[in-house]
């Protein structure tokens, strides 16, 4: 391994996630990253890419999105208006032809970081559509008889959250890493890595009653690693002190989105 | 070998670890991933092999059993163990029980009679039976059927109670690739898109191309081209999924979960709404499958709520006493409201257009002795809930 991954200042990745990463790039697999929302699945790519100094691609999976998209597009509603209107070059295919997510990280003249953010979004058939294309790294433009084969291989990250399902032909050609919670020490490594300067008694108390929150079993929407960042953003900017957070709980809503979720950290507010 | 012990373990375990991912792993090995380190190898192996966080623990007894035990002989007995509590290593069981018949030739069964014999009756019987001595049944001591007690007879189907059945009919090695299975709910997810019927919402930007309209603009327009576009369509159908929890479903809870999921991640529906019933749909329909009285909604305000092009599909087994289906007290947890089941299961049929029902043990073709369940099928069209079945009934759901 010439080059591998070993954290950000910004990023604070446990020693088997960095593993994962790097086996993945060794191997030359996709990575597959699941985990509960908020512990930094797509922060990850940003991070590698940072680490090993390499361009990123985020290629952003909707609905709607098809395997297509991601390989090229053919603009033949703007070839038609061209050659209505006698445009220079319209007899030229290759002007038309769009290259999308996964053919520009092909296409790169460097070794670039390619994220397909959520796939779960997309429809079922979505990843054994990309079978081909992840495994040969090519794919053929019919229209110019091109085919596009990556120079460098990307690295290729995919993220799930694991809505749906993914089928078992595409799993069997991933690396597979599941980010558990963050452990107390991890959370305040990656707590500082934000907030330099927080205060130690703000930074324990938030913490404590972060994690009993997390604990009660009728909370329906766990708050995750981004929603403890942002309340401990909102303190800091509040000026709250330490002592006031186990018995008012300011700011909670930062933490708490849904409704009966108030509710219930409401009839248990003697537990912090 | 120490480490084709592991394989076999891991997919012992459930673990559907494929050869390419072993080779990857072999690969990896190679190329001096693992670190030589015990730690290292673990996490490494995980990744490359296990696929999902619910298998982790999975991975977790293999690789304890087989890198950490010290002591390989009782080992093997509880391998052996492992292997006769899983259904779905009947081939190796198959084996064991053809080798356990060869060591028993003096105990004078002869195979290829009672496959005659099982054959003759097979064209004879016409009926259930359960604990008899002559027929095909249940509990019984003639060597066909299951849970019976007979050493080496033909087992149709069913759990295994004795292990000695020396031809397991009805559990074969290869049914895997047969599509009347039950499997996964991936594969119910797939089904599920068969229910797709597209109207175009209005609240949507015009993305597609619509060809006729540019077609007819543009010759209108001297040849000159002139784009139409038009908004998406969008899917309008909408499910009313009602469950049977009765106690008679347990056995199949994890069959009923995954066809909720498959519905539930359908996102496709324009609606989806899902309610619970207890052997037969009564007065209300419960909102949770624990079916608390009280937590329910009045299956009137379903006739009020939903229009009738809701596609209802009725999950249960249909196997209610008679008069749990047409006495207007039939109902023995809950109010009838004055009529009968067999009422309430009419006025839904006459609500809304399109039904089906998925019956997960329906018997194969006319099943007279299973009266509650022939007199639905009468009314409503029914199908095995298996991968096959529910394909059937989403072709149904979307005739006109």
């Amino acid at each position: 391994m010439e080059q591998t991954f070993q954290g950000t200042t910004s990023y604070v990745a446990s020693k088997e996630l960095m593993d994962s990463v790097n086996i993945a790039i060794a191997l030359k697999k996709p990575l597959l990253i699941k985990g509960e929302p908020g512990t930094g699945k797509t922060m990850l790519a940003e991070a590698v890419a940072n680490s090993l100094g390499k361009k990123m691609l985020i290629w952003n999976i909707k609905s709607t999105t098809k395997a297509q998209d991601g390989l090229y597009m053919y603009d033949t509603i703007q070839r038609l208006y061209d050659g209505q209107f006698g445009e220079e070059g319209v007899d030229d295919i290759a002007r038309y032809i769009k290259l999308g997510k996964l053919g520009d990280a092909f296409d790169s003249d460097e070794q670039v970081i390619l994220l397909i953010d959520e796939i779960d979004k997309a429809d079922l058939e979505f990843p054994n559509d990309l079978l081909w294309e992840l495994d040969q790294m090519e794919f053929y433009i019919h229209e110019t008889k091109r085919t596009v084969k990556a120079k460098h291989r990307p690295i290729v990250i995919i993220t799930s959250n694991a809505e749906k399902e993914l089928p078992d032909a595409f799993l069997r050609r991933c690396i597979f890493h599941y980010i558990d919670f963050p452990e107390k020490e991890l959370m305040a490594e990656i707590v500082k890595t934000h907030f330099p300067n927080v205060e130690e008694a703000l930074l324990q108390n938030v913490m404590d009653v972060f994690y009993k929150i997390r604990e009660i079993r009728d909370i329906r929407k766990k708050p995750s690693t981004s929603e403890l960042i942002d309340w401990v953003n909102a303190l800091q900017i509040g000026g709250i002190s330490a002592d006031r957070i186990r018995s008012e709980l300011p700011f909670v809503g930062v933490v708490i989105k849904k409704d009966e979720d108030l509710e219930t950290l409401k009839q248990n507010k003697d537990k912090f | 070998m120490l480490f084709l012990t592991f394989f076999y373990k891991l997919r012992d375990c459930g673990l559907n670890v494929s050869l390419g991912e072993w080779l990857t792993l072999i690969e990896a090995l190679k190329m001096g991933l693992h670190n030589s380190q015990m730690v290292d190898f673990y996490y490494l192996a995980r990744a490359i092999l296990v696929k999902s966080e619910t298998d982790f623990d999975k991975f977790d007894m293999a690789f304890e059993d087989v890198f950490k035990s010290k002591n390989l002989a009782p080992d093997i007995t509880d391998t052996m163990l492992s292997w006769l509590d899983k259904s779905d290593m009947n081939d190796l069981l198959h084996e064991m029980n053809r080798d356990y018949m060869n060591q028993m030739e003096s105990a004078v069964i002869d195979k290829e009679d009672v496959e005659t014999k099982f054959k003759d009756r097979l064209r004879d019987q016409d009926s259930e039976h359960n604990g008899g001595s002559y027929w095909i049944g249940t509990m019984g001591k003639t060597s066909f059927g299951n849970t019976g007690g007979n050493m080496g007879g033909i087992r149709v189907g069913g759990q295994t109670g004795y292990q000695s059945a020396f031809e397991v009919v009805g559990a074969r090695k290869y049914k895997d690739f047969r599509d009347d299975r039950v499997l996964t709910n991936r594969q119910y997810q797939l089904a599920f898109k068969k229910l797709r019927q597209f109207s175009t919402r209005l609240d949507e930007p015009e993305t597609e191309l619509n060809i006729d309209g540019t077609i007819s603009k543009t010759c209108n327009n001297g040849g000159y081209l002139q784009i139409v576009m038009q908004k998406p369509r969008k899917n309008a159908v909408k499910i009313l999924l009602l469950m049977d929890s009765g106690g008679t479903m347990i056995p199949y809870t994890e069959l009923l979960n995954d066809l909720f999921q498959a519905v539930d991640k359908s996102r496709h529906f324009k609606d989806v709404k899902c309610y619970y019933f207890h052997n037969c749909i009564y007065s209300h329909v419960y909102k949770t499958p624990e079916c608390e009285n009280g937590d329910w909604v009045e299956t009137n305000w379903l006739f009020r709520n939903l229009d009738s092009d809701y596609k209802v599909i009725i999950v249960g087994d249909a196997a209610m006493a008679p008069e749990e289906l047409y006495s207007v007290n039939g109902n023995y947890r809950g109010p009838n409201d004055g009529l009968s089941g067999w009422d309430w299961l009419l006025l839904m049929k006459r609500h809304f257009k399109k039904l089906v029902w998925l019956n997960p043990k329906m018997a194969p073709g006319h099943a007279p002795w299973r009266e509650a369940e022939t007199a639905v099928k009468g009314i409503y069209p029914m199908y095995k809930l298996t991968v096959k079945g529910l394909n059937e009934a989403m072709i149904k759901l979307m005739q006109k």
